[in-house]
């Protein structure tokens, strides 16, 4: 009975070739079946068997277990002492694909696509590339793949946002094998190869991703006219989908997109997402790691060493734990071998990966069925369960665990050799005899590098008899043994050269050489003694599970978030921003992240308070810097199209940004973070409290009002871009103005088209990411901040607003303002400016310092503002010279920068003032906050101490102290491949910063 | 009484074209010499633009029939004119705007480029920048690895010729930097190694040259290295970072330079001895710029100063950076700010008047207010060193008062007028 079922089972393992070839003569002659038995088989992560026994038929896996009877006609290989283990799976790889190559660049931008056919808008958008198309087998790039266990990949050409579909490969040496699989299709916020202008920013990559997908949901109902590639998105949609991340927040971006469109994507991962981990056990994602950990920085140098990042030194000491901490945390995670080049470093990084504290079962889960899950494929891949394919590799021992040699790779159940497997043990004392002279010799070493010594006499100066040690080369390949040693004795003088078959069983070797008398001799040698191998100690080593990250995990991190705590400040100077002015020796209490009591008068000490003895010292309101671009990450400016209102400052968002604590020690406690200037529509602006420690989407200011970045002037029309810029419209300021009619009215018209729907229910129009946005401010529901210069401009852009029927909210710049006082009043805009700055390109020539005092002294809402992350730590100083210029009154003066800007962004009913009940971010100064000797000892932010003198000092020698410590663990590091420290200078977003990389280029505003 | 007493006020109406005060006595003013030192109620005197005479007027008598002119400064600051060093105020206008940038020349070693004749001494960046209180500058050539010749100009005059106080007071030179970023490690350093190379050759010919008694051919380039050896000219060496430093130590030492200076000196504060011993001075990296690592202090350029005043290490500020002819008017809040960041309110204004000239050269006659020197002071309603107490009623270059109106001041009486007249 157990027979039938046997052959049964067999039965119904049929080939995966689903198609047979003609056959030139006989069919090729194959064994029946292969018995691999006596090895340790992983069969799945879970289940793992010493002396079991594996049957295979053709490609498949027959049988698997222990007392398995082996089939008639098997060929039986004694795996005693071998580890076998499934074929891992890669799923990010781009093998057997063409390479690609990028079109020459040209000093003219390209702002259409130059691709032909009916496909879509944008070259970056491409889910028509099919990897199927394209695979061909590549044997010399599936060895380096096999030589780190893999036998399956999933294979796609990495390019472009939208990339196109991958194909499931079965490495093997000589077919092309496409195994079927879900359809998988990748994902990127990196545009690739296409020259195309749009997007040139990372913001920019997520609004086309998302308009593709908006678009890909209208054409499904509304195909008139053939996409060839939203038909093909539409049906990757349904599919898996794998995003490639280059940072942990990509993460969160790209998530944020998944659950507008309701999609799952699984995120090829940077290697530090153990940052974000509290955000990755709310998704149901499966994260694919790299494990290429970085390399320890060579330290030698001090000078080099105290400049790296810490935030470096901390990134390498983490990175191994990496895997760890999302396995353990619950996430589902793969593993991937990208980046490595030698099989040896992936297998140095996974054995790292586990010493660290991954388990082995999660490894090889992360390795196999975790990747087979996503593809579709576990039905065929992953295990060596029976039915499965018979792709599996053998080791001479636990590679998870030591150091293994692949003895064998089986792949679609072809057999390839990949060392010998003879595993003898050559250790031992011998004594060799050869053309009757005898010679003691030792065998060192190990298994894989053996070393000798072979001695012998010869006569010293008084011919007296004595030993002399020299080196013996031991060669060993099989059975096949080559000794090699040279003497100068009394007979020969020269080289011995003895090949011969080894027996270790009897600790016999025998064969023939050369002598230096050139004579072909026989030899023989016979094991005197045996030496035992070092045994290696048994004891694992410790796995060290512990770590602890800073918030964020950069220099100046919290060791944890501050908590909020009630906070008396007494005796102190408040500059209330209100009725009361200035009022001296007074209390402000802060209670629940609000401000509960502010003045003289009597009040109660919450219980558990901080209370903080102001004497002398002066309190006002946060600091609100109302034009800033610090915290941003890839790309200030969408500059690929004139209008960009489809992009968001919010998605991009950079909680790590040193310059958030930079600000905070400045007294700013609130940022508007603007679009570049790149364009007369630019993005959407984000305005952030700067809660320094806590995630991207915690900084955002939840209830405030929507703004968007306006520019006028030189930038929008690319004068200062050089001699080939010239093509985009506009390029004058005639243009500007048109292109804000011809915008506005077809966001009219857009917003027609949805009522009528909204009416009928039928004619769904497209969602226009742009146009929603235009729509929003024709609504009076976004407000925009205009970066502007000159009067001319100034005027024409409220007559635009006039008749369109909004208000321009706020000109920022607006160094002529003073020239048009008047007619802003009327329109009724505000102004927020620069204390000083001018003379760095025309367009700036009548700017002047009394700017800021002419436009409030005609009644206008006045702030000054940064642009500048060095300028925002000190705005005070930038609104003490409304002082000097022009002659404001301190009260008036401060306001600039904090009641003020408060006023432009609609916040003024929770910030900009020390008023009981508005939010409690609150500033305690050494000095009148205009004086130039005033130091910020406190930034209060909700209510919670986010900066203070002495924290800061404590944070300082942390920083240190953290420093010195890693710098010596890689002191200690004693691997002999270090990378060398590159610095970087640090860069910054401006205005006028194109591209996704901040720039050290000087600031053009 | 022949001397008669004015009012600050009806100064700002003189100017250098119609002066004809010889004898000017500045009475009562709080007099911050620039050295350290001060004079609460001082007496003040100019003949022909040299000051010949200060001291304490509650010690000292003075007969007012001997000065054609008596200024009571009663309440005020005087300050002698405020410095900008390092600076590409006067030869350049617009940033953006290419015809105006006279800056940058085009080679690598250019040290006879020099940047006195490029000056411009009608810019109306420098009318911004001298009603602040800055009354010298040092306009200073950039790019290459020698940028060429500087210059200590004064900020009015009628020509180039007119405005120089120095004319080529020092080469600058730009310290490649030890680790290139846009290379690869190894290429990284070799690179270093071949532009040191490069520098250390042609000091070495510029050297040779300058000890040669007979010249067989004149070489420009060569000439203008000349006095770097053994006259007075000084080698202004562009650097930051701690190698680079101990390296320009070493350099300075190879060639006996005469006067090396560093300019920069992020990291200066971290080999103090070694600075004073090879007595290189610092021209400190701007004040207000951004620490320049994540995890630096993060008011480690506001501190500079103060690391160095403690440590004993010449030096004195100045502004390259972002916008720097612009915004040479806030030198003296720079100055300001290394105030509350630690030095005392004298040792701030050294720190922007003697210490300046002295590093380059000029302070037997400028620099401080002393007797003998020039006359180029300023006198400020206020503290000179705050935002609002920086309002000058008078300022003096050798001698001659300076019109303390400028292209801006214009602008706002114009536009304020027109609100005024429209209420």
């Amino acid at each position: 009975m157990r027979l039938f079922l046997f052959l049964f089972s067999i039965l119904s393992f049929s080939s995966i070739y689903s198609q047979s070839q003609p056959e030139n003569g006989a069919k090729d002659s194959k064994p029946s079946f292969y018995a691999l038995e006596h090895a340790t088989i992983f069969i799945s992560p879970e289940k793992k068997m010493t002396n079991a026994t594996l049957i295979i038929k053709n490609d498949k896996i027959v049988e698997v277990g222990k007392n398995i009877k082996i089939p008639q006609g098997a060929v039986v290989i004694n795996c005693k002492g071998k580890t076998i283990l499934p074929a891992f799976i890669e799923l990010n790889s781009s093998i057997g694909l063409p390479d690609l190559t990028k079109k020459p660049w040209s000093s003219r931008p390209q702002y259409e696509s130059t691709k032909e056919g009916a496909y879509y808008w944008n070259e970056a958008i491409h889910p028509e590339i099919k990897a199927d198309a394209l695979y061909k087998n590549n044997a010399k790039k599936n060895t380096e793949l096999i030589k780190m266990g893999f036998g399956f990949a999933l294979t796609h050409q990495n390019d472009g946002i939208t990339q196109g579909e991958a194909s499931f490969i079965a490495l093997n040496n000589e077919k092309s094998i496409i195994l079927p699989s879900t359809i998988s299709s990748f994902y990127s916020f990196r545009k690739g190869i296409s020259r195309q202008a749009y997007p040139s920013s990372q913001m920019g990559a997520i609004a086309l991703l998302r308009q593709t997908f908006y678009d890909a949901e209208w054409y499904k109902e509304n195909k008139e006219i053939t996409n060839i590639s939203l038909d093909n998105l539409l049906e990757q949609m349904n599919g898996s989908l794998f995003f490639h991340s280059y940072d942990k927040l990509e993460i969160l971006r790209a998530e944020k997109i998944a659950q507008e469109f309701k999609l799952k994507y699984n995120y090829i991962g940077s290697g530090n997402e153990y940052g974000i981990l509290n955000d990755l056990k709310n998704i149901s994602s499966t994260i694919i790691l790299p494990i290429n950990f970085p390399k320890a920085f060579d330290v030698k140098n001090p000078y080099v060493a105290r400049q790296i990042p810490l935030k470096e030194l901390k990134n390498w000491e983490m990175a191994p734990k990496n895997p760890m901490i999302l396995s353990r945390a619950g996430i589902d995670i793969c593993i991937s071998s990208m980046n490595h080049k030698k099989a040896n470093d992936f297998w140095k990084h996974l054995r790292l990966a586990i010493e660290n504290g991954l388990s082995e079962e999660d490894a090889l889960k992360a390795l196999t069925v975790q990747p087979s899950i996503l593809t579709g494929t576990d039905h065929l891949v992953g295990t060596l369960e029976k039915g499965k394919i018979a792709s599996f590799i053998i080791y001479d021992n636990n590679p998870f665990q030591e150091n293994a040699t692949i003895l064998e790779s089986w792949m679609l159940g072809e057999r390839n050799k990949i060392k010998e497997t003879v595993n003898h043990n050559l250790i031992g004392k011998y004594n060799l005899i050869v053309a009757d002279k005898k010679f003691p010799f030792e065998i060192k070493g190990d298994s894989k590098k053996y070393k000798g010594t072979i001695q012998y006499k010869v006569l010293d100066k008084d011919n007296i008899e004595k030993d002399t040690s020299v080196d013996l080369t031991i060669l060993s390949s099989g059975y096949d043994v080559t000794l090699h040693f040279n003497v100068f004795d009394e007979d020969w003088k020269g080289s011995v050269n003895l090949q011969g078959k080894t027996n270790d069983k009897y600790g016999i070797f025998e064969g023939e050489g050369l002598i230096p008398t050139g004579e072909w001799v026989k030899w023989s040698a016979i094991k005197t003694k045996k030496t035992n191998p070092k045994t290696k100690k048994e004891t694992s080593i410790e796995k060290d599970t512990t770590y602890q990250l800073w918030f964020p995990n950069t220099a100046y991190g919290f060791d944890s978030i501050p908590e909020q705590k009630p906070i008396v400040i007494k005796n102190a100077t408040l500059w209330t921003n209100e009725e009361e002015g200035i009022i001296e020796n007074a209390t402000i209490v802060i209670h629940n992240g609000e401000i509960a009591h502010v003045g003289t008068k009597n009040y109660k000490t919450p219980s558990g308070a901080i209370v903080i003895d102001a004497k002398g010292k002066h309190v006002t309101s946060g600091i609100i810097d109302e034009h800033s671009h610090i915290a941003i990450s890839r790309g200030v400016n969408e500059s690929g199209q004139a209008i960009s209102a489809e992009v968001r400052i919010g998605d991009v968002l950079n909680p790590e940004d040193i310059n958030i604590y930079r600000q905070l020690s400045g007294g700013v406690t609130a940022s508007q973070l603007l679009h570049g200037s790149a364009n007369p529509i630019g993005g959407q602006s984000a305005f952030i409290k700067l809660r320094w420690g806590a995630s991207a989407e915690e900084l955002k200011i939840k209830e405030a009002d929507a703004f968007i970045k306006f520019a006028l002037g030189e930038n929008v029309k690319q004068s200062n871009w050089g001699s080939y810029n010239n093509i985009r419209f506009p390029q004058t300021r005639m243009g500007v103005e048109q292109l804000y009619f011809d915008a506005f009215l077809r966001a009219q018209n857009y917003q027609l088209l949805w009522k009528e729907h909204h009416k009928s229910g039928k004619n769904k129009p497209r969602v226009d990411l742009e146009l929603e946005t235009l729509s929003e401010i024709l609504q009076s529901n976004r407000f925009i901040t205009c970066h502007s210069y000159i009067q001319s401009e100034i005027n024409m852009l409220m007559h635009v607003a006039d008749t369109f029927g909004f208000t321009i909210n706020t000109f920022t710049h607006i160094l002529e303002g003073y020239k048009v006082a008047d007619l802003m009043v009327k329109h009724g805009v505000g102004g927020s400016t620069f204390s000083d700055w001018w003379a760095y390109k025309y367009e700036v020539n009548d700017a002047i310092p009394y700017n800021a005092a002419l436009m409030a002294s005609q009644g206008i809402v006045v702030a000054i503002n940064s642009d500048d992350a060095e300028m925002g730590r000190r705005l005070n100083q930038e609104a003490a010279k409304g002082v000097k210029y022009g002659g404001m009154s301190e009260i008036d003066a401060g306001k600039m920068v904090t009641l003020n800007p408060a006023k432009l962004l609609h916040v003024d009913d929770r910030m900009g003032s020390l008023k009981v009940g508005k939010d409690a971010d609150v500033v305690i100064w050494s000095d009148n906050p205009l004086s130039i000797r005033a130091i910020v000892e406190y930034t209060i932010v909700d209510g919670k101490i986010l900066y203070s003198q002495e924290t800061d000092e404590e944070l300082r020698k942390r920083n240190q102290a953290e420093k010195a410590r890693i710098i010596s663990l890689m002191l200690m590091d004693d691997s002999d491949d270090k990378r060398i420290f590159i610095p970087k200078k640090e860069g910054h977003f401006h205005c006028n910063t194109i591209g996704e990389e901040a720039s050290t280029e000087e600031n053009k505003h | 009484m022949k001397a008669i007493i004015i009012t600050v006020l009806l100064l700002t109406t003189l100017f250098a074209t119609c002066q004809e005060y010889h004898k000017i006595l500045i009475v009562n003013g709080y007099l911050h010499v620039g050295n350290g030192q001060t004079i609460e109620k001082s007496l003040i005197g100019i003949e022909d633009g040299i000051i010949t005479m200060v001291k304490n007027n509650l010690t000292t008598s003075y007969s007012p029939e001997e000065w054609d002119t008596i200024i009571d400064v009663k309440g005020q600051h005087i300050y002698p004119g405020f410095v900008a060093p390092n600076s590409t105020l006067g030869i350049t206008e617009i940033d953006a705007v290419r015809a105006t940038r006279d800056f940058d020349e085009v080679g690598a070693f250019n040290p006879h480029v020099r940047s006195q004749i490029a000056f411009n001494v009608e810019s109306k960046v420098i009318s911004t920048v001298r009603t602040n209180g800055v009354l010298i500058s040092q306009a200073t050539p950039r790019g290459g690895i020698i940028s060429g010749s500087s210059a200590v100009m004064k900020l009015d005059g009628w020509n180039w010729e007119d405005a120089t106080i120095s004319a080529s007071d020092g080469i600058h030179l730009n310290w490649p930097n030890s680790i290139a970023y846009w290379k690869s490690p190894k290429e990284g350093n070799e690179h270093y190694l071949k532009q040191k190379d490069e520098i250390y050759a042609f000091f070495e010919m510029a050297k040779s040259y300058s000890l040669a008694s007979k010249k067989a051919e004149k070489d420009i380039r060569l000439e203008a290295m000349k006095d770097c050896f053994s006259g007075n000219k000084r080698v202004y060496i562009h650097a930051n970072e701690i190698q680079q430093l101990v390296d320009i130590i070493e350099f300075s030492k190879h060639f006996n330079l005469s006067f090396p200076v560093i300019v920069g000196g992020y990291d200066a504060h971290l080999i103090p001895e070694q600075l004073i011993h090879a007595k290189i001075p610092v021209m400190l990296v701007r004040t207000h710029s951004l620490p320049q690592k994540e995890e630096d202090d993060v008011d480690l350029p506001y501190k500079l100063p103060y690391l160095l005043q403690k440590a004993g290490v010449q030096f004195c500020l100045q502004n390259e950076g972002d916008m720097e002819a612009m915004n040479a008017r806030n030198i003296p809040f720079l100055a300001g700010t290394a105030m509350a960041y630690g030095l005392t309110m004298e040792q701030a204004i050294r720190s922007v008047t003697l210490s300046s000239c002295e590093i380059m050269g000029i302070n037997t006659l400028y620099g401080s207010i002393e007797k003998g020197k020039s006359a180029t002071l300023f006198i400020s309603s206020g503290d000179a060193l705050d935002m609002r107490g920086n309002q000058l009623t008078l300022a003096l270059i050798d001698g001659l008062f300076m019109n303390l109106e400028n292209s801006q001041s214009l602008l706002y009486k114009k536009y304020k007028a027109k609100y005024e007249k429209g209420k």
